[in-house]
């Protein structure tokens, strides 16, 4: 993943900018560890990355949307559909776990159907689309609870609880689900013809129209698939925590676009793409995790942490001003 | 829709062009004959007085965002939007408390501080935006993130309490029977309406975001336009932060998230009522107002909170699916 594949782009201290990024994940990274004590211990670190896994499904779902083109600000209302959908299917209809969570998954792939019929259908721009989407999920989730109770599910079955909490060969199953998917994804998305597709499509939709690519189906089958894959952090978070709190999606929704594009910072032409992505997504998760370890106040944290995201935004993209801005966030 | 014309020649077609044209206008003009009828406080002048000034600072900060979108073009994704003005507005209210409640600063002082405040915000976005080359709704939701957690750290997340004379008068004060803050509101809109569409540089503004590549051919040089207008969203946050300093008698925790949602709004049903549907001063202070006096009427009426976000989302989406499928029938 080289920033500078290209003879024009190399210019004198291009390198520096290049890895500005790196240099600043380093140097926060050996910070946090000289720091606090138990920040580079084992058990830490795999707290670090299971406490990134429902980021991750946030953010590949946001990868998916604006590498097609367009943004989706209602990944945080699929989220807690998922979380709330499938508690509601255990609790109020006594499904079976399995499925129960195939009905979280469904309730995650209605809200990307709303957008999809608002964006393919109707014709409305993606960012109004799914901040329609947003407000109605927002006031649906208020509505269904009466007002904004949890839903709490203590006695949850084993099998569901173990999604979250159990191990396989000493391995987390979250962390075994969340490789999965990101290899799906990667392979979808960076080494099929339809990630191809979904790439031309995000760069120039008239030209992959001309081209004879089915954009409709395209456009309507990735925002589902986004709706369905946030849903997939919700049901996790659901089967941690045995609880289901209203809009607790919306936190990862700055989150989410963030890493996308530190991620698509990395990429020779700015793209949005998986592993970039992963990248942003493990960035954000060690600095929320060190920034809890020195024990701030908890507004302070909040205002650091929006101050380290703007600062490794611009680092990031101090790599990609040059040469391909124009195709940053892929008009 | 061919069939539809066969019926009848040109009836049909010319009632759908008129409806989709003048849709979001009837739908409004219709929300509001109901709640006039369901609600016979509705129309009285307290109410009607009370709705334009809570509409004050939602049209203000909205005028700020005009600028940025005729600048950055109507985009969101790839184009101009500046979502961190609602926090710079929570910024310079609290700085204007924290002046004259504990500093015991005069309000000049204060509202100098508080302007270079917001001004400060909006140079920041500047340097991620033109310098480094970061897309405007990334950096913007970044700075927002940050800036309200400075400003939970800067007043502890507690109210300030403002007994000042000069914020009281504008709290109380009615010239000509009509509130203060109105006139605020009104004064502003005459003073970006003519910055925008009666001045050189507002000319200039929209050709840069028209095309950025055309202005710059005709020898418009983007970047200052670009620059002056995150700068000038600044000020706008600051102006409205006067207003909600007044209403509120102090600044209180958590007035960034509803400004930040009734300024979208705001400026996108706004820009609907255009006829080119692009974004314009008086358009986005019809949206506010709008927007006020639905929220006001919903309560009125006694909807229940749960359900008042979830009507403001399908109100944005049917304003902006006729705009959109009145810009796709043009095409």
């Amino acid at each position: 993943m080289s920033a500078t594949d290209r003879a024009d782009g190399v210019k004198p201290g291009a390198w520096v900018a290049k890895y500005a990024f790196v240099a600043a994940f380093a140097g926060l990274f050996a910070f946090f560890a000289l720091r606090t004590t138990t920040f580079l211990s084992a058990s830490n670190l795999m707290n670090v990355l299971e406490g990134s896994m429902i980021l991750l499904f946030v953010a590949l779902a946001m990868t998916l949307v604006v590498s097609s083109g367009g943004i989706d600000l209602s990944v945080g209302i699929a989220l807690d559909f998922g979380a709330w959908f499938v508690l509601i299917a255990m609790l109020e209809y006594d499904l079976a776990w399995p499925l129960a969570v195939i009905a979280g998954l469904l309730g995650g792939a209605v809200v990307g159907g709303l957008n999809a019929f608002l964006i393919v259908g109707l014709g409305v721009t993606p960012f109004l689309a799914t901040l329609g989407t947003f407000f109605i999920g927002r006031s649906a989730q208020q509505i269904g609870t009466g007002g904004g109770g949890n839903v709490s599910f203590r006695g949850a079955p084993e099998g569901f609880q173990s999604l979250a909490g159990g191990a396989a060969l000493g391995i987390p199953h979250e962390l075994i689900i969340g490789a999965v998917v990101l290899a799906a994804f990667y392979v979808v998305l960076q080494r099929s013809t339809h990630g191809t597709r979904i790439h031309a499509m995000g760069l120039q939709d008239p030209a992959a129209r001309v081209a004879g690519l089915r954009t409709r189906r395209y456009r309507t089958l990735v925002y589902v698939l986004s709706g369905a894959t946030a849903a997939i952090g919700g049901i996790l978070l659901s089967s941690s925590l045995r609880l289901y709190t209203p809009q607790a999606g919306f936190a990862y929704l700055l989150d989410a676009i963030a890493a996308v594009f530190i991620g698509a910072s990395m990429h020779p032409r700015s793209r949005p793409n998986v592993l970039g992505t992963l990248v942003g997504v493990l960035f954000l998760g060690v600095v929320g995790n060190g920034l809890d370890l020195l024990g701030l106040d908890f507004n302070l944290k909040a205002a650091l942490r929006g101050g380290i995201l703007v600062v490794a935004l611009a680092l990031a993209f101090l790599v990609s001003r040059r040469g391909s801005a124009a195709s940053a966030s892929g008009d | 829709m061919s069939a539809l014309s066969r019926v009848g020649p040109d009836l049909v077609p010319a009632a759908r062009r008129v409806l989709l044209k003048r849709g979001p206008l009837l739908l409004f003009g219709a929300l509001l004959l109901y709640l006039s009828v369901a609600s016979s406080a509705f129309l009285s002048t307290a109410n009607l007085l009370s709705s334009l000034t809570q509409a004050a600072p939602i049209a203000i900060v909205a005028f700020g965002l005009a600028v940025v979108v005729r600048g950055g073009g109507d985009d969101v994704v790839a184009g101009g939007i500046d979502l961190s003005i609602p926090a710079s507005a929570a910024l310079a209210t609290a700085v204007i408390s924290d002046q004259l409640a504990n500093q015991g600063a005069g309000v000049l002082r204060a509202l100098i501080l508080a302007t270079a405040a917001a001004v400060l915000v909006g140079a920041i976005n500047v340097l991620l935006v033109t310098v480094i080359g970061l897309t405007s709704i990334l950096s913007t939701l970044a700075m927002y993130a940050t800036v309200v957690g400075v400003v939970r750290v800067y007043t502890a997340n507690r109210r300030i309490t403002v007994d000042d004379p000069t914020m009281l008068f504008v709290r109380d004060a009615r010239p000509l029977g009509i509130p203060m803050p109105v006139w605020v509101m009104f004064a502003a809109a005459v003073a970006f309406w003519l910055l925008l569409h009666r001045s050189a540089f507002g000319m200039r503004l929209q050709a840069v975001g028209g095309n950025q590549e055309a202005a710059a051919t005709s020898g418009i040089r983007p970047r200052p336009y670009i620059a002056a207008s995150f700068l000038i969203a600044g000020v706008a946050a600051a102006t409205a932060a006067v207003v909600l300093v007044a209403r509120g008698s102090g600044s209180s925790p958590g007035i960034d998230e509803r400004l930040l949602v009734d300024m979208v709004l705001a400026t996108f049903v706004g820009s609907a009522f255009s006829r080119r549907n692009v974004v314009t001063v008086p358009g986005v202070m019809l949206g506010a107002i709008l927007v006020a006096l639905m929220s006001n009427g919903l309560i009125l009426i006694r909807v229940d909170n749960s359900w008042i976000d979830g009507f403001k989302g399908v109100l944005i989406l049917i304003v902006v699916a006729a705009a959109a499928l009145q810009n796709r029938r043009r095409a």
